[in-house]
């Protein structure tokens, strides 16, 4: 390898100071120069956040203030779509249905998730088998999903209403009455996520320390008091991000799901905002109210958020401070 | 040349210049990215060529009627462009995406549809609305738009047609003959009343058959399978003069007939085997079920040897026989780059008076598909050319598509006012009056300050 011709540098030279900065250039202190560096590596994540989410975000606030024919034309009509949002049933039921899904889904399927996490910690042989099988329908197109519980849940000869019917019930129509409906989405999501979270739990679960649960079993505690004074505190970050994730994503998500499963129907028991959302705006072409629907909605996330934030201290360890 | 690391003058700080440099960079592809997106999602096709976007072509499926399909719009295509200069491009967009999905629609929201594309009657009006439907009439012959003759109603707007169809498809009662048969139901029982339908369907149902199938999903579809019903009693959801007429007593009646089906039992709330009608009924599980024609192409792909009867839908005391007759058409996009040639191509696809354009129908709806000739002279050719001869497409043909009325065009507000009825009635358990009432309000409030082509 060949080398350049610049002078090899003594001891002396390396140590001594940098020369001066020329007039008018000012060096970086050692807190900015991080600063720019923490910028910099941050930059292409921020950019990206603001032209694919920030962006859209604000595109979506100044739609709703258009009527958009889904053509090209848009007409100020100020706050007119918030107007005929209040005056809307369909949109008022769309949120309760919404505000019931979420109040039902996420503290079932933190239990479920946290309850196959603490499963699946156990040291026994095949356990990665049951992890992978457990995670397994995450990783599977909520299409295929939808069409598969389509046929499980049928009226007439899915494998639930024979199993019922085996044991002497009357088999039901999951999908074909409102409220069971809406149970049986729920029941389906909770299916297809408590894999992710169940992983989501297990990490947290194995970053508490061994030493803890030997300490307590040769003070006495059982399992439920380890659970109660070591695993559940211990476990406080985790928990506040899989019921903030759980949460977004039960408001913002699931849209194929609905889809195939139900389409929204029947009479409109499943339909959530956000596939309400997606009809007015892509089957009837209402862009306009659609953006004012979304604002809401991204609202009412912010406000569960918020709330969620606010009963965990988002997260934190009771000593923190 | 490598450098040890040694070699590197140290450099504590970027210079300015590289930091402006990379600012340029990154400024440069800020700047360069919504082209970048634009450019993803543009349906336009490079050149002159346009675009023709369906869900039929090109595509490769395992079932072999698809594929027939596929090859019609392919070879259409093909003959287009060795004979014009202006060379057309078909875009596959699967099934599902096309009717429910955000494709179709997104591209006409960014100024950026296909130049041509297929419609179903239920979205004529809002394209027609949004300005995107060209004029067809200046490009097609007086005797082409006769022979259409009422085919063309639901796509005309003052005399002009902006949409031409392909098919003609008419509804009608499938049923399982083995299953009529171990009911001990004859040929004599076949149900013209809605109240003997009841009655057959009750007979015929069992733990894991459903007697009678209606459409369950909420949809364009499902209203377009309940219109009939409706009709039969003298039902309209618009008047003639384009005032409410949704709040009557045949609107109650038909309401009332599939709320009763579904809460007797006789009807599921789901649609078996997930909608598939020939598996279903070639697995035993229904004996009825209110389907189109486009089945009979089904029913001899998958189940060639299951022996189904169809009859005509049954009428109320006092009613009058109808049917609804659904089908897609071709249309060209006003706004699009060459909204003249993409007229023409239409015509010359399925509207003009060469023999060409009349076999090439005859083909779609008798060879490739089992549908009805739109055009009188497409149906007589099919008809002299033993397309009508096999006995379910000749009941089609003879029984059940005369005294059809086409699917109506009603805007979403509408359509969705009257599917909340549907669905209330048949199952939420509500009073079809109420439901009835309801849709009519909501429909009232909507057509008093509609703005555009007339609804009926």
């Amino acid at each position: 390898m060949s080398r350049t011709t610049a002078p090899a540098r003594t001891p002396e030279s390396a140590a001594a100071p940098p020369s001066a900065p020329p007039p008018g250039r000012r060096r970086l202190g050692r807190k900015h120069r991080e600063w720019l560096a923490a910028g910099l590596f941050l930059a292409p994540d921020a950019i990206g956040l603001l032209i694919f989410v920030g962006l859209p975000m604000v595109l979506s606030i100044v739609l709703a203030f258009y009527q958009v024919s889904g053509f090209g034309s848009y007409t100020w009509v100020g706050l007119g779509n918030y107007e005929r949002m209040m005056n809307d049933p369909l949109f008022w039921d769309s949120l309760k249905i919404t505000g019931i899904y979420v109040v039902v889904l996420v503290p079932v399927l933190f239990c479920v998730s946290l309850g196959l996490g603490l499963l699946v910690k156990q040291k026994l042989p095949g356990m990665s088998v049951y992890r992978t099988a457990l995670f397994l329908p995450y990783v599977v197109s909520l299409v295929v999903v939808g069409l598969l519980w389509k046929f499980m849940l049928d009226e007439q000869v899915g494998v639930v209403n024979r199993a019922i019917r085996g044991l002497g019930f009357e088999g039901r129509s999951w999908l074909g009455e409102p409220s069971l409906a809406l149970a049986a989405l729920i029941a389906v999501m909770v299916w297809v996520s408590m894999g992710y979270y169940m992983i989501i739990f297990l990490a947290g679960l194995q970053d508490i320390p061994r030493e803890y649960y030997e300490a307590a079993r040769i003070d006495g505690a059982g399992g439920w008091t380890a659970f109660r004074t070591i695993t559940w505190p211990l476990l406080r970050p985790t928990s506040f991000f899989v019921l903030l994730m759980s949460t977004v994503a039960a408001i913002t998500g699931g849209l194929d799901l609905i889809f195939v499963l139900t389409n929204g129907g029947p009479a409109n028991g499943t339909s959530l905002a956000i596939f309400y959302i997606y009809q007015q705006a892509f089957v009837f072409g209402e862009y306009g109210y659609a953006a004012a629907m979304g604002s809401v909605l991204v609202l009412i996330m912010l406000v569960f958020s918020a709330v969620i934030f606010a009963v965990t201290r988002g997260g934190r360890f009771d000593d923190d401070r | 040349m490598l450098q040890d690391d040694n070699d590197v003058a140290p450099s504590p700080t970027p210079s300015r210049r590289r930091f402006l440099t990379g600012a340029a960079g990154a400024a440069a592809g800020l700047a360069a990215a919504p082209a970048l997106l634009t450019g993803c999602g543009s349906a336009g096709a490079s050149g002159d060529t346009l675009q023709f976007w369906n869900f039929y072509a090109p595509s490769n499926s395992p079932d072999p009627a698809a594929n027939r399909q596929s090859q019609w719009f392919v070879e259409l295509i093909d003959t287009w462009n060795a004979t014009h200069s202006v060379q057309i491009e078909l875009v596959f967009v699967p099934q599902g995406t096309y009717r429910g999905g955000a494709k179709l629609p997104s591209a006409f929201a960014a100024g950026d549809g296909p130049d041509i594309f297929l419609l179903s009657p239920g979205d004529f009006l809002r394209y027609y609305n949004g300005g995107v439907l060209a004029d067809l009439t200046p490009h097609m012959a007086a005797e082409a738009i006769a022979d259409y003759g009422s085919a063309l109603e639901s796509r005309t707007v003052d005399g002009k047609v902006y949409a031409l169809p392909m098919e003609i498809e008419p509804l009608a009662m499938f049923y399982d003959v083995a299953a009529w048969e171990s009911a001990g139901l004859s040929e004599g029982d076949i149900p013209t009343t809605w109240d003997e339908m009841l009655d057959a369907g009750d007979k015929l149902r069992t733990g894991t058959r459903a007697g009678l199938v209606f459409d369950t999903p909420p949809g364009y579809y499902q209203n377009f399978t309940w219109y009939p019903w409706m009709w039969q009693g003298g039902g309209e959801v618009l008047a003639a003069d384009g005032s409410v007429a949704f709040d009557s007593a045949a609107t109650r009646q038909a309401l009332r007939l599939w709320q009763q089906a579904v809460e007797s039992g006789i009807a599921p709330r789901t649609l078996p085997a997930a909608g598939d009608a020939v598996s279903a009924f070639a697995a035993g599980n229904v004996a009825m079920w209110q389907q189109g024609i486009w089945q009979v192409a089904s029913f001899g792909a998958y189940a060639p040897d299951f022996r189904y009867g169809i009859f005509k839908l049954p009428v109320p005391p006092g009613g009058e026989y109808t049917t609804a007759l659904g089908g897609w058409s071709f249309c060209a996009n006003a706004q699009g780059r060459n909204a003249e040639a993409a007229a023409e191509f239409c015509v010359w696809a399925l509207g003009s008076t060469k023999e060409d354009s009349i076999e090439r129908m005859v083909t779609w709806c008798t060879d490739v598909k089992t549908d009805i000739a739109p055009r009188a002279s497409a149906l007589e050719l099919g008809a002299a050319r033993g397309g009508y001869d096999f006995w379910a497409m000749k009941a089609f043909r003879d029984d059940i598509a005369p005294g059809g009325r086409a699917e109506p065009r009603y805007p979403p507000v509408v359509y969705k006012a009257v599917s909340d009825a549907i669905q209330g009635t048949m199952l939420a358990g509500r009073d079809p009056a109420d439901e009835a009432e309801r849709a009519a309000r909501a429909i009232d409030a909507y057509t008093r300050s509609y703005e555009g082509a007339s609804m009926i």
